[in-house]
């Protein structure tokens, strides 16, 4: 199904419409904006736009869905980099180094190394999904129940390295988010799990009211309280006068990551069920394994914004290519998109690609040119996006509430879960001041149900023998290998560390 | 200054115009007479959500008023359901209730719901999508419906559903009662990971539905070898039913439609079926419907109520296999 030169100029043709030029714009400029609010995610986005696509040409509706859905995975970056509020989960990872940047004072250059590796991470997918569909979409049947257990626990590895120094901590963190992963509604049996009667429990504790709570009130009540105290006024200080685009010296530092990040996003975006959210957080883990310095990362490392940066945009092409080839959707966000295909009697697979080829290429190049446009609105808008960063406390605050609180009433539209990201907001609060890592519960949440699924799931399918069973699949024995060298790495180094001290 | 003045009169009586307008409608006798909230107890964007906003503007040209879609999902549909059955019976508030969640839902003792049927006034059915059965497309040890029967009878097979107790998992049950088949369910999360895994071979069979699988079978992603239901689907015309192919008492679908909490005056009820079945036989709505490949199937009134009470009736046979 290779790019067929004959249908590029009718899809120039296509692309060159007043509708779809207005579509890539408004796409771009909502999705960054939808998705810098917190709770507002892509997903909904999309959703909500759908009915509004009915009327239109299929490629202009098909191209403000992607424009949408690459650029608030971008947008949800801006906020977390800025004031520790992730615009959606995917930029979790994110808030970790690029906040303590902004900290530091260099929150123009998180912002433009940002923006830079979001879009290359987006085009390189973009540019996977228009010349690799087909063979990428049969690797990610090959995932399987034993490959997401173990893709999940490999994840999870990433909790123990974010702890470094209060080990005990960090697990305790993490037990806790898997803990909070096993109410609702058990999926093998539906038995009905610590749901105490309440429907909202059945389908679990939301993830993105949790995470605006541990991420977002957290920050709040932490900063309200050193205002309050008065202390020490806080200073944010903020580079007005740097650089937007990162220079020379960590270009040529970040590159290898953002190399490595641009796969792993890819890779995890193909897979049905594993999105932004996971991808950050294993190319955020990989370039803390393969740096030279990695206690720096969580202290302001440019190597672990670019590492989750990039993973995050670079799954949004991934995910389109099951979509498109198999109709089955990688993430979230593409779940909607598909309803999105058939209404316009776009069938996927195929066909796809060669009775509608005009239609399905314009909208990956439409794909392509949304996430450079994405990058020059980033880079431009970057020194006034800045200035939120040294917008006095006293003003944000209350603004980082009321936009909590509607985001989180605005996922399912039920003051529940307004409630939950009150109380995770207080449970945050007190983990940090006792030094628990909330990004560990946010991990465990994420990977934890993933990990229990794709675990039982596998007995049943190993019918009796599941030694047996993951022994005799590649890709199993492949990340069986890498969680084996994850957990094992450290405790070579010390040994040998150790071992050089004694010589 | 002045020019601003002189607009924001304007505003302002155009504001008071419609406010007078809108409180003098209120007013009126007829129904209905303001905005009809419409809860769908899945996400937007799902396709409950989908073929609701392509229909309601049909139902909206019928009725006079706007439907106001409220999105509320959660526990397999059940937070929408409680708030449609807590919501005033008025005529302002309906919703969408899809089986068998409802059904299973409410007879799953576990769940400790005292609600039933009776509770709802129903409108109208809007979609009724039936089973299948499929296999991966390179499958040897059985190609037809009677081969995997009989290769089932004989072997434990792994089946892929979109959840425990839901319509796959009940159709699987069913088979394994009536004809002794061997399928063990590994239940996913929704129709993607479901089809992921029978066209990745991970599992030995697939139960899902006609609209999330039909595309698959006609790319050849997969085989369909049967449809759970009465007569063959138009959208899969070369796929035998399983009765035809000789298993007969097998019928499995989800079936979702409009009702209201119980309570609403004749007139309303009679308003809302009659807006609601014009609406649906709107040809743009049957065009876009069959491009997603969903099966509109109108049924009002009784029919609407027997084919529910048929649907709790079977899952009230197969309690004792579900523990309940």
């Amino acid at each position: 199904m290779g790019i067929d030169f004959t249908v590029l100029s009718s899809v120039i043709a296509e692309l060159a419409s007043f509708d779809v030029i207005l579509m890539l714009f408004a796409g771009v400029i909502g999705g960054i904006f939808l998705g810098s609010l917190p709770g507002l995610s892509a997903t909904m986005g999309i959703a909500l736009l759908i009915p509004i696509t009915f009327g239109m040409e299929p490629v202009a509706a098909l191209v403000l869905l992607s424009a949408i859905y690459t650029s608030a995975i971008f947008g949800g970056s801006i906020t977390a980099i800025l004031i520790h509020t992730p615009g959606t989960p995917s930029s979790a990872a994110t808030a970790m180094d690029g906040y303590q940047m902004t900290l530091r004072g260099e929150g123009l250059k998180a912002l433009g190394t940002s923006t830079v590796c979001s879009v290359i991470g987006g085009v390189v997918s973009a540019i996977a999904l228009l010349i690799l569909a087909p063979p990428l979409a049969q690797i990610s049947l090959k995932f399987s129940a034993p490959e997401y257990f173990l893709m999940a626990v490999f994840g999870l590895t990433i909790i123990a390295s974010l702890s470094t120094g209060a080990m005990i901590k960090g697990l305790a963190g993490g037990l806790f988010g898997l803990l909070v992963g096993l109410v609702g509604v058990d999926m093998m049996t539906a038995y009905p799990r610590f749901t105490f009667g309440k429907a909202e429990l059945e389908n679990g504790i939301s993830l993105i009211p949790a995470m605006i709570g541990l991420f977002s009130i957290s920050q709040v009540l932490m900063q309200a309280e050193i205002l309050h105290s008065a202390k020490k006024k806080e200073t944010v200080v903020v580079e007005l006068k740097g650089k937007v685009f990162p220079d020379k010296k960590d270009w040529l530092k970040i590159w290898p990551t953002v190399t490595k990040s641009s796969v792993i996003g890819l890779l995890v975006g193909i897979l049905p069920g594993a999105g932004g959210d996971v991808a950050s957080w294993v190319a955020y883990n990989e370039a803390k394994r393969g740096s030279k310095n990695p206690e720096n990362f969580g202290k302001g490392e440019i190597e672990g914004l670019a590492a989750a940066e990039t993973a995050n945009n670079a799954v949004t092409g991934g995910a389109m290519i099951p979509l498109l080839t198999l109709g089955i959707p990688g993430s979230a966000a593409t779940a909607v998109m598909l309803g999105g295909l058939y209404i316009h009697g776009l069938k996927p697979g195929h066909e796809l690609f060669t009775q509608n080829a005009n239609i399905i290429y314009a909208v990956i190049i439409g794909l392509i040119l949304a996430n450079i446009l994405m990058g020059i609105f980033g880079l431009t808008m970057a020194r006034q996006v800045v200035k939120v960063a040294s917008i006095p406390f006293y003003i944000l605050a209350p603004v980082i509430i009321v936009l909590s609180v509607v985001g989180s009433y605005a996922i399912n539209n039920n003051m529940f879960d307004v409630y939950v990201m009150v109380a995770f907001g207080l449970i945050g609060y007190l983990m940090r001041k006792t030094n628990f890592s909330t990004a560990a519960v946010v991990i465990a949440m994420i990977l934890g149900s993933m990990a229990e699924i794709g675990y039982r799931q596998a007995i049943v399918m190993s019918k009796g023998d599941v030694l047996a069973y993951y022994f005799s699949r590649p890709i199993s024995i492949i990340l069986m290998v890498l969680i084996a060298l994850a957990l094992l790495t450290p405790l070579l180094q010390k040994w040998k560390s150790r071992k050089g001290i004694k010589v | 200054m002045n020019l601003r003045k002189r607009n924001m009169t304007k505003i302002m009586s155009s504001v008071a115009l419609s406010c007078v307008v809108f409180t003098s409608s209120v007013f009126a006798e007829e129904y209905p007479a303001k905005p009809i909230s419409a809860i769908i107890s899945y996400g937007a964007g799902g396709n409950t959500d989908v073929g609701a906003r392509i229909l309601f503007p049909n139902v909206e040209k019928e009725l006079g008023a706007a439907l106001t879609i409220l999105n509320k999902p959660g526990g397999g549909g059940w937070v929408g359901w409680t708030n449609l059955l807590n919501s005033k019976n008025d005529g302002y508030t309906i919703g969408y209730i899809n089986t068998p969640n409802l059904i299973t839902g409410y007879l799953n003792p576990l769940m400790k719901r005292d609600k039933s049927l009776e509770d709802f006034d129903l409108i109208a059915n809007h979609v009724t999508d039936y089973g299948v059965i499929s296999i991966n497309k390179d499958e040897k040890r059985f190609t037809n419906i009677k081969e995997l029967v009989e290769y089932a009878k004989a072997n434990t097979l792994t089946v892929s559903t979109t959840g425990a107790n839901g319509d796959d998992h009940i159709a699987m049950l069913k088979m394994n009662q009536k004809f002794g088949t061997k399928f063990v369910p590994v239940h996913t999360k929704g129709s993607a990971k479901q089809r992921a895994a029978i066209q990745g071979g991970h599992v030995d069979v697939g139960f899902s539905n006609v609209g999330d699988t039909n595309n698959a079978h006609k790319n050849g992603e997969l085989k369909v070898v049967a449809v759970m239901a009465e007569e063959r689907s138009n959208f899969l015309k070369d796929v035998p039913t399983l009765a035809e192919s000789g298993f007969p008492g097998v019928v499995s679908w989800s079936a979702r439609g409009i009702a209201a909490p119980k309570g609403l005056s004749a007139e309303q009820l009679e308003k809302l079926r009659e807006s609601f079945i014009k609406g649906m036989n709107a040809p743009e709505h049957l065009k876009k419907m069959e491009e997603m490949g969903l099966q509109v199937d109108i049924k009002t009134g009784d029919d609407y109520k027997k084919m529910l009470m048929d649907e709790e009736q079977g899952v009230i046979e197969l309690k004792p296999i579900l523990g309940w």
